[in-house]
């Protein structure tokens, strides 16, 4: 495989997962937004600051404004990471390598692309539309998911695609977490009952599992229990590292170029790092620090895996 | 308003030859379309339309136009009404194509070796000399099989007389064989009926033809070749066309950057190291292929392509230096190449053409310029071009000039009033002029023409220009075989 396919691949991956990550986090804060009564209400907080580099000063400003926050988030340019610009270039990546992937892959991304650049969008968010877009925009990510996985074949660029999902996958879970477990001190100790924690749990998919898994009322170390260690819970972050590792032990078998075991030992020991750890080692003030560490690694790996294998140009 | 009606509007114009309508009646081969059509209300054939333009826009058969920082996509425009060519004339299309052809690859093979129709003077060779297409650089490369020209664009079009006449040959690197394709994918969702019983000769093995082709050019022994389309990015209008190739042959789609050469070698750069490339089908141009042989500044070209080329280590589709032999002055010349090379007669005629470094030629044709479309012999895509019908008085004087100043670089031909098919515009049938461009494939098992063509439209009323950049569309080209012969 040609390293610049496998890079596009990579990251449209990436990009997909991103959006599909934002548009959760997002629906979740605008539903939220409503029950202004709601003490200790997040809101638009956690997204304006994952998800843009404003300063706090703007982010203070912005999250009182539903429809800015919303607009800026999902359609504003100027936001190098707003929606429209992370499809955008999930598309171009789409785009690049429109021969690698298969027609239905690619229609879906375009589609996506539309429906994100179609004219009327900005206004449709400004009013009570605004829930019926986000519905729409998170169903075409549903549909970019099943459609790579029933059309996409088994092979190399598939390894590529779910590395870059998984890692991407890794560093969103790693980022709500943080922030919302920010906004209590990273104190465990600090009760904050369920309709805090519900946010994070409905953006990360993990709500219904959470009920059905935990009775006790020990919601600030459940949550941190199911979305850091959940084995079954697919955005956890066991989980992500179990996939992303998978996937790279599959490229580096196909693909052994110089420098692919210094990848294995790097992943490996980040793998390890959450495989074999659970709070009682972490300790609660300790979170904060183990999730930073996550995030850290993980980026130092993304550059040496694109040293490796997608040095083109 | 009903699809009857449409036909009834539908206008006359004399001393133009429409396709669909004489002067008394619809011709035999557009009746089915006619029983179809008459029978639908505009507005069905108005949501035909519109799926058209979605089907385009969803699988992103589109272009950008960029302003304001923001790209928006547009499709090319395609119209839904079939344009029909009978067997009949088709045979005579093919058999002129294949006849151009076989004279023009002997010509490229002749051009750059021996030069025996410069010694013989059948064509002279200040003409040739000057042509800026004449590539010094490949002369004694020995290509595959001796084709130089592996596939051609070559473009016709349709005289007030109902004869088809060669407007020029594209031998670099023609484009739009994709639009071809897709337009008739689209027809089978618009018109599926109509296309089932219109006995429409098939046309979709065409990137099957192509793979052959490329396959055969293959000369290391080796059991899994590597074969690339070499494009010039994304950003590249027929970026489109590049992947749908890459896509229905199964080959590597790959940039410049993508490529290396090494002792001779052209490599690919994959994740499992360097991997040795046998075929570029390249859709970049000449110039932009080696920086170290031709532009210096290009990014889109694999530097020391060309020594690995003239080794014999790749084989490049088409060849380098096509572009003297569909120079627009040289081409006044190809009905002597046939003549002189195959010893027959011209058998799909050229429009008569004035060389302007020919002095009497000249003349007549500052005298008439009314009359004549004057063209600058190293351009296309419609560009350098000045209509004498339409232009105004100071752009033909600023013509004469100009042709003055460098007459190699201008030829001038008579304006020929292109045929016209009906279009579907504004809620009306309304005749538009057309070209046509067959896809010819030369292999070395000889030529093959897939029945079909891509049929671009001059959208604008009156307008003579087919050309996508100039506001051009397309429609589905049918040859149809017609029910008890003609």
């Amino acid at each position: 495989m040609l390293s610049r396919i496998a890079d596009s691949l990579f990251w449209l991956h990436r990009y997909m997962e991103r959006a599909d990550g934002m548009l959760r986090l997002l629906k979740t804060s605008y539903i939220l937004s409503f029950d202004k009564v709601q003490t200790n209400s997040i809101t638009w907080e956690p997204a304006l600051k994952i998800f843009t580099s404003l300063s706090p000063q703007e982010i203070e400003v912005l999250k009182k404004n539903d429809t800015a926050a919303l607009q800026y988030i999902l359609t504003d340019t100027d936001n190098f990471n707003s929606l429209k610009v992370i499809v955008t270039r999930a598309r171009e990546n789409a785009r690049g390598v429109q021969d690698q992937i298969t027609k239905e892959v690619w229609e879906q991304v375009n589609h996506f692309y539309h429906l994100i650049n179609h004219p009327a969008l900005p206004e449709k968010l400004s009013g009570p539309d605004a829930i019926v877009v986000i519905d729409a925009l998170i169903h075409s990510c549903d549909q970019f998911c099943g459609i790579t996985d029933s059309t996409m074949p088994r092979g190399q660029g598939w390894n590529y695609m779910n590395l870059g999902k998984f890692t991407e996958r890794c560093l969103l879970t790693a980022e709500f977490t943080s922030a919302f477990y920010k906004k209590i001190d990273f104190d465990f100790t600090n009760e904050q009952d369920i309709l805090y924690w519900r946010s994070l749990l409905l953006a990360l998919s993990g709500y219904e599992l959470h009920l059905k898994n935990y009775s006790n009322q020990n919601h600030n170390y459940n949550v941190a229990q199911q979305v850091l260690f959940d084995r079954n819970f697919p955005r956890s972050l066991y989980y992500a590292f179990e996939r992303a590792h998978r996937y790279l032990l599959e490229i580096t078998a196909t693909n052994p170029v110089e420098g692919t075991a210094k990848l294995d030992r790097a992943f490996g020991r980040l793998h390890s790092y959450v495989k074999f750890s659970d709070l009682a080692i972490i300790g609660d003030p300790g979170l904060e620090k183990y999730l930073l560490i996550i995030r850290k690694e993980l980026n130092d790996f993304g550059k040496l895996f694109g040293q490796i294998y997608f040095s083109y140009s | 308003m009903t699809g009857d009606l449409l036909f009834q509007q539908y206008p006359f114009v004399p001393h133009i030859w429409d396709e669909m309508k004489d002067a008394e009646a619809i011709r035999r081969q557009y009746l089915s379309i006619y029983e179809t059509v008459s029978k639908l209300s505009l507005q069905d054939l108005e949501k035909k339309d519109s799926l058209a333009s979605e089907l385009f826009m969803s699988q992103g058969i589109t272009f950008t136009v960029y302003s304001d920082n923001e790209g928006i996509e547009r499709i090319f425009p395609f119209d839904i009404i079939p344009r029909i060519i009978t067997s009949t004339e088709w045979e005579h299309i093919e058999s002129g194509i294949k006849q151009r052809l076989k004279a023009l690859n002997l010509f490229l093979k002749d051009i750059y070796n021996e030069q025996q129709i410069i010694k013989e003077n059948i064509v002279p060779a200040a003409l040739i000399a000057t042509c800026p297409h004449f590539t010094r650089e490949i002369f004694g490369i020995q290509v595959p099989h001796d084709i130089y020209v592996h596939i051609a664009g070559i473009d016709l079009i349709r005289g007030d007389d109902g004869r088809f006449y060669i407007l020029e040959d594209n031998l670099r690197t023609p484009s739009g064989v994709s639009y071809m394709l897709e337009n008739r994918e689209v027809t089978k969702r618009i018109f599926p009926d109509l296309l089932a019983s219109s006995n429409v000769r098939m046309i979709n093995n065409y990137p099957l033809l192509l793979h052959d082709n490329l396959v055969s050019l293959v000369t290391r022994q080796t059991e899994d070749p590597v074969i690339v389309l070499l494009t010039p990015g994304m950003f590249n209008s027929a970026y489109f066309e590049h992947t749908f190739l890459a896509r229905q042959m199964g080959i590597q789609l790959v940039e410049g950057r993508d490529l290396l050469v090494d002792n001779q070698k052209v490599y690919m750069k994959t994740t499992a190291g360097l991997r040795q490339v046998d075929v570029i089908y390249r859709r970049v141009d000449d110039e932009f292929l080696d920086p170290l042989v031709f532009r210096p500044d290009s990014a889109l070209g694999v530097p020391g392509l060309m020594s690995a080329y003239r080794k014999g280590n790749v084989a490049i589709v088409n060849a380098l230096g096509n572009g003297v032999a569909d120079d627009k002055a040289v081409y006044a010349y190809v009905p002597a190449m046939i003549k002189y090379y195959l010893n027959e007669e011209p058998i799909l005629p050229n429009i008569p053409t004035y060389q302007m470094k020919n002095t009497d030629e000249r003349e007549h044709v500052f005298a008439n310029m009314h009359k004549m479309v004057v063209k600058e012999t190293n351009q296309s895509g419609g560009y350098g071009m000045v209509m004498g019908n339409s232009a105004t008085e100071v752009e033909l004087e600023n013509a004469k000039k100009a042709i003055l100043a460098n007459p190699r670089s201008f030829i001038a031909q008579p304006i020929i009033q292109l045929s016209t098919v009906p279009c579907l515009i504004d809620g009306k049938l309304q005749p538009r002029h057309v070209d046509l461009r067959p896809y010819a494939l030369c292999g070395p098992n000889g030529i093959d023409i897939v029945p079909g063509g891509l049929t671009r439209v001059a959208l604008r009323e009156g307008s003579l220009v087919v050309n996508s950049s100039q506001g051009g569309g397309s429609k589905d080209t049918w040859i149809v075989d017609m029910e008890g012969g003609h």
